[in-house]
This record gives C-alpha cells, structure tokens and sequence, in this order.
C-alpha cells in the first residue's frame, strides 16, 4: 500500500467517524439504541448464562471443568515464546498434577450439579402432572342484570372504592357511577376493557388484571367495597382462600363484599359454559357462602336470582380486623 | 481413486481429518494434490473421514502404512483436532505442517462445549506436533504467528489454494433470478460468506444492517451464506432477526453450490464481514475476485488478507459499520478504488503462483531434486 493510498483510506475513516458523529448528535440513532441492541441478543445467548436457564449453565460448568495445564506460550518479545516455553516444560509435571486435581474436584462439582438438574426436572415433571389451572373467568352478567340494584344499594356509602372484577366493558362501573359510587374495575381477559370504547362514553378506571394479582397489589384497608362477579365460581379451594384472606386485609373496616355467583345446579345443567367442565372448581352454595364469610367476621345477606340459576351475597365486613 | 502420479520412489502425501467438498481446508487440499503432482511429486490423500461426494479422491488414514514408502514427506492439513494428529506424531517421516488455524476456544464454549473442547484439543496437538515437524506452511501471517508459538523450528507464509475461477463460472440462474427479482424491488444488498458460527459474528453484521436500513436504505437485504454447524446459534441469529422485524431482510440460507454462491457474489453490492476470528479468510478473497468491495473487521488475517483493498473498521459499533457501507455505496471513487486494490491483491493469490509457491516450500524439506517439473 503507497503512502497515497494509505493516507487516502485514512481520510475516508475520518469522514466516516464524522458522519457516525453528526448521525448520534441529530439523534437519528442514539447510542442508547446501539446498547440494547446488543442487549436484545444477549437475551438470545448463552453467555453468561442469559437466556439458557439451568441446562445452560450447567453446560457451562462442563466446559470450564477441565483445567489445561499446557499454558499458552506465545509472546510479542523476542524470544519470550521459547523461555515460556522452557518454563512450561519445567514445570508441566507439578502444575499437571495440581490441574488434574482440579479438573477431578471440578468434575464431581458438574456431576452434582447435573444430579441435582435431573431430580428438579423430574419433580417438575410429577409437578406439571397435577398442575391445578387458574379458574376461568365465567361472565353471565351484563348490562341491566337483575342483581345491579341490589348490589348498587348494598354499596351505597361503602368507606372507599368500589372494585368490580371481570368487569368487561365496565358496565356496572358506570351504574355505579351513575349512582354516586367511585368505582373502577379489573378484567383479566385480553382486550375486554378495551370494549368501553366501543359501548361510547367510556367505562370509567378499567384495567386488565387478574382479581388475585390487583388484590395483591392493593393497600390494606383501601376498598370500601368488591363485587366479585365471573371469577368465585371456577376456583379451587385453595385459590378462594387466598382470595378471602386478601380481602379481609383489602376492605375498610365497615367494608362490602358482593358475591355474585351461579348455582351448583346451573353450573352442572346442559346449557352451562363450556368452562365449567374445565375449571378446577365449582360454586358454592348460597348457605356455604354464609358459613365462610360468617366465620371470616361479615354480616352476609343471601339474594337469590329468580330462575335458582343465580344468587347474590353481600356481606359486610363488620368486625374488627 | 484417483491414482497417485507415478507409482514408486517417494512422494509427498497429505492428510487430512476430514475430506469434504466446498471447504476451505478441503479444497486446498485437493488443489495441492493437483499441484504437488503437476510437479512431478507422487501424492495422495488420506483421510480419517471422506464426503460421499470425494470418497474416490482419498484413502483411509489406516491404510497408508501400506502405501508408505522411504523419503515420503507427510503434509497434515491441521485446522482441528483429530486422530490424524496421534497418528502422525507416530510415524516416522517427515513432517509438515499447512497450518490453517484454529478458532480459539472461547470464542464459542458458551454457545457450543463440544466445538471448544475439539478446538483445545487441535491446539494442544498442534502443541505436540510444531516441534517434530520439519517445517510449517501458514496462509497469513496470523497463522504463522501460531506456528512458531507452537514450536515450530522453520516456517513460511504461502498462499491458500484457491479456485477463485469458480465464481466466474455461470451461476446457478434459479438463484440469481430470484437474487435479481429482490434487487429490483430496491436497497442494496450486503453479503458474507461463512460458517454461521458465533465466531463468525453474523449477529454483529445484522445489528449493522438493522442501524443502516434505519438510517440509509430502508430496503436493504442482508444474505448470510453458510453451513449452520451450530442449532443454537443459529436459532438464536433467527430470534434475533425476528426481534428486530427483518425476516424478509436477513437471508440465511445455509451451505450452497459454487454455482449458486457465484450467484450470490454477482448480486452482491457490498460484503461486510464482523467475524471475530479468520485465519485467512477464503471469501474475503472471493469477493475482491469478483469486484465486491468489502468492509470488515480486521480480526486475525483479515488486514493481512484485505490489505489496502477493504474498509477495515476499528470500530464496528452498528452505526459506524452502517455509515462505511454507505460511504462504500454512495462513494463512486472509493468504491472503484477498492475493487481495483482488490482484483490486484488477488493476483497474488492466482491458483498457479500459489500452487508453484507451496510445492517450491515443501521441496525445500522433501529434495528439490525430486522435483520433475515444477510449473509456473
């Protein structure tokens, strides 16, 4: 390469150096961007561990147990390879017999490690095998249900806010509103809150959430008021019962709780949503409903529906927590 | 089999762990068979393992002993670990060593173990082999480096045999017709060629592409042209395309003919190499052959093999490497002057001079008087 050339080829650097500079400085490509860039591929690699899970590290435990005696001898100094290298000959017989205990003591490490991967593999296997699903969301209430008013009379004066779950477009959010009762709503079904926009005039504070997950997120004592609709009769014992310690901390003193939930029967009938025959649990009772909330401190009152399909609960939490 | 040139008195025999068709190491291979025996040499290959494709090219490692004869020369073509190695360090003859690297092992342990374990192996052999051999061929500089790390006790830099004739021949019209079909929707199209490894960086080069069709060339495409000899890497490279949203940008399509990589090479506009690690770098010559200017990262031989033929890059941030290929596209005088600096560099790597330089190098360990005819 002449002189010209090179002096050349290095202009032609310096000019691009410019443009990378002009190019960050406008903000058409922000270094910011550059770094996650790099970080969105890390999420794809195994290096150091990322994205691999314990089988990828373990792999990297087998890589790195082997402890290589024969230490490298290049060198940039004159000469430096060949007296490293006399070094290494010298010493090979003691570093090789410290190394192999190493890569021995290194090798048990792996091989409790991989012990240890394939026990939790099977437990998660045998756990997988009774896994127990999430209750589906069952919604047979919508606008003008026969049990809105009672519900709205039951709330009027709640201490705080009123929570409604599976509260789809926000219908009962708005007669709420529409009544003096500060009410919002939570749904975990994909897009359903996003069906206030459709109905017109909005559906007030709406969020895709699960009951359990916002309860959980929620400060102690600071619902005046939850209308459980759609999510009580699927669940599972256990999932119910975290569901009433939570709202037993969630609730004001003075607080309401409204249950609205199909009967035994109409969850056992012909014309019963596909997701009963799929759902962990089935309703309670109006009467088991009752005893449970009578025995947590609340004041329960039952509502039943006209067609015996369905029945409401309101109970007021009126004991000191 | 093809036979040997002449049937006694001693021969210069190269071995090789695996012959296969459309690699580096395998063709230089079979090009310095071709060579070693226009010079008059007796010459063989043997091999642990053959591609069906060149079974008739090679004789099983095991049998040489029968074929061995008195002042044979053994060549190992070393770029991996294999049995070759043990099997060699037992004979008798002597021993030359056509180095062509070999990726260093942390380039891909966290990707690939098994890879990284054979690559430590292959180095702890050449460890073994360099100071019984006789002499070690290096194609760069870089790997010469190596060579005498390793102990070698004489060296010398030859060029790696390489048909660069190949890709003027016709190309493959099925791949160029759809390769033209995409050119003519618009934006440019970037090119590398090589294995799809994590030493290769392919990902370095989508991450460039990504800031160029963001900055430059919305259109742009990206075709990475190569074995996958790695399922984790490449299903992470596809994720990460797919992140990015450039499934219809980013080709990857696996290893192909010499007639469809011509293809590829003739609608190339620019090659952009982030590889991490060459030894040499065939394709790097590949497309200074064919007028495609490159960029690159000058890792290992890549500055020795581009020379002043190629924009090598310091940095090679995805803004930096976006902003020197459209400078190379958009700059018609430093474009054509890359391409001419390019078909010069290759002149000096013409299979001939490169045939005549090698056998000339190992005569000078085998008895230059067994040399018949040496051709230039």
């Amino acid at each position: 390469m002449t002189e010209q050339d090179r002096a050349y080829l290095a202009q032609v650097m310096i000019e691009i150096d410019d443009e990378v500079r002009r190019r960050r400085a406008s903000g058409d490509l922000p270094a910011r961007v550059e770094r996650e860039l790099d970080e969105l591929f890390l999420e794809h690699s195994p290096v150091a561990g990322r994205g691999g899970g314990l089988g990828e590290a373990l792999r990297m435990v087998d890589a790195a147990a082997f402890i290589d005696p024969v230490v490298p001898v290049g060198s940039n100094k004159s000469g430096g390879a060949a007296v490293k290298k006399g070094l290494r000959s010298l010493n090979l017989w003691y570093i090789g017999y410290v190394t192999h205990q190493v890569s021995q003591f290194a090798s048990a490490v792996s091989r409790s490690l991989h012990l240890l991967d394939d026990r939790v593999a099977e437990l998660r296997r045998q756990l997988d095998a009774q896994e127990v699903p999430a209750a589906p969301v069952v919604v047979v209430s919508e606008d003008g249900a026969w049990w809105a008013a009672d519900a709205a009379k039951a709330l009027a004066g709640a201490p705080g806010r009123v929570l409604h779950t599976a509260c789809g477009d926000g219908w009962l959010v708005r007669s709420l509103a529409g009544d003096g009762i500060d009410a919002y709503g939570v749904d975990p079904r994909p897009g359903k809150t996003d069906d206030a926009e459709a109905v017109g005039g909005g559906g007030g504070d709406l969020r895709e959430e699960g009951v359990l997950d916002h309860l959980g997120a929620v400060e102690s004592g600071a619902l005046g008021g939850v209308v459980l609709d759609g999510v009580v009769d699927g669940m599972s014992h256990g999932e119910r019962q975290q569901l009433l310690r939570l709202l037993g901390d969630r609730l004001a003193p003075d607080g309401v709780l409204v249950v609205h939930s199909l009967t035994p029967a109409a969850w056992d009938a012909d014309d019963a949503p596909p997701e009963a025959d799929l759902a962990p649990g089935r309703p309670l009772r109006p009467a088991t409903w009752s005893h449970l909330l009578g025995t947590l401190g609340y004041s329960v009152t039952v509502h039943p529906g006209s067609s015996a399909t369905d029945y409401l609960v309101v109970a007021v939490l009126d004991t000191p927590r | 089999m093809t036979s040997a040139a002449g049937t006694a008195g001693p021969a210069v025999h190269q071995f090789v762990p695996a012959l296969i068709p459309r690699d580096a190491t395998g063709s230089h291979t079979l090009l310095l068979r071709q060579a070693l025996r226009d010079a008059g040499w007796r010459s063989d290959i043997f091999a642990e393992a053959t591609h069906d494709e060149l079974l008739a090219e090679s004789i099983p490692l095991d049998q040489y002993p029968q074929h061995a004869a008195p002042g044979d020369v053994l060549v190992y073509q070393l770029s991996t670990s294999s049995a070759v190695a043990e099997f060699l360090l037992a004979r008798p003859e002597p021993l030359v060593l056509d180095y062509h690297n070999i990726t260093r092992p942390e380039l891909s342990e966290a990707w690939d173990p098994e890879p990284a374990r054979r690559s430590a192996e292959g180095l702890r052999q050449l460890a073994d082999l360099a100071p019984r051999s006789v002499l070690g061929l290096a194609d760069s500089r870089f790997n010469e480096d190596d060579l005498v790390a390793a102990g070698c006790p004489r060296t010398a830099v030859v060029p790696v045999l390489v048909d660069l004739d190949r890709l003027v021949a016709p190309a493959d019209r099925r791949t160029a017709d759809r390769l033209a079909a995409a050119k003519a929707t618009g934006g440019a199209d970037w090119l590398f060629v090589g294995r799809v490894v994590p030493s290769k960086a392919a990902h370095d080069v989508v991450k460039a592409l990504w800031a160029y069709r963001r900055l430059y060339d919305p259109a742009a495409r990206l075709y990475l042209v190569g074995s996958t000899p790695s399922n984790r890497y490449l299903a992470s490279l596809r994720a990460f395309v797919a992140d990015l949203g450039l499934q219809e940008a980013v080709r990857i399509t696996g290893e192909v003919s010499d007639e469809a990589l011509a293809a590829h090479f003739e609608a190339a506009d620019v090659y952009v190499s982030m590889s991490l690690h060459e030894g040499f770098g065939v394709p790097l010559l590949e497309a200074m052959q064919v007028g495609v200017p490159v960029v690159a990262r000058p890792a290992g031989a890549v500055a020795d093999t581009v020379g002043d033929a190629g924009l090598l890059l310091d940095r090679t941030d995805p803004t930096t490497v976006a902003a020197a290929v459209h400078r190379v596209l958009t700059d018609r005088a430093l474009r054509d002057r890359l391409v001419a600096a390019g078909r010069d560099r290759v002149v000096v790597h013409s299979l001939a001079d490169a045939g005549r330089r090698t056998v000339e190098a190992i005569a000078t360990v085998a008895g230059a008087g067994n040399v018949t005819g040496v051709r230039p």
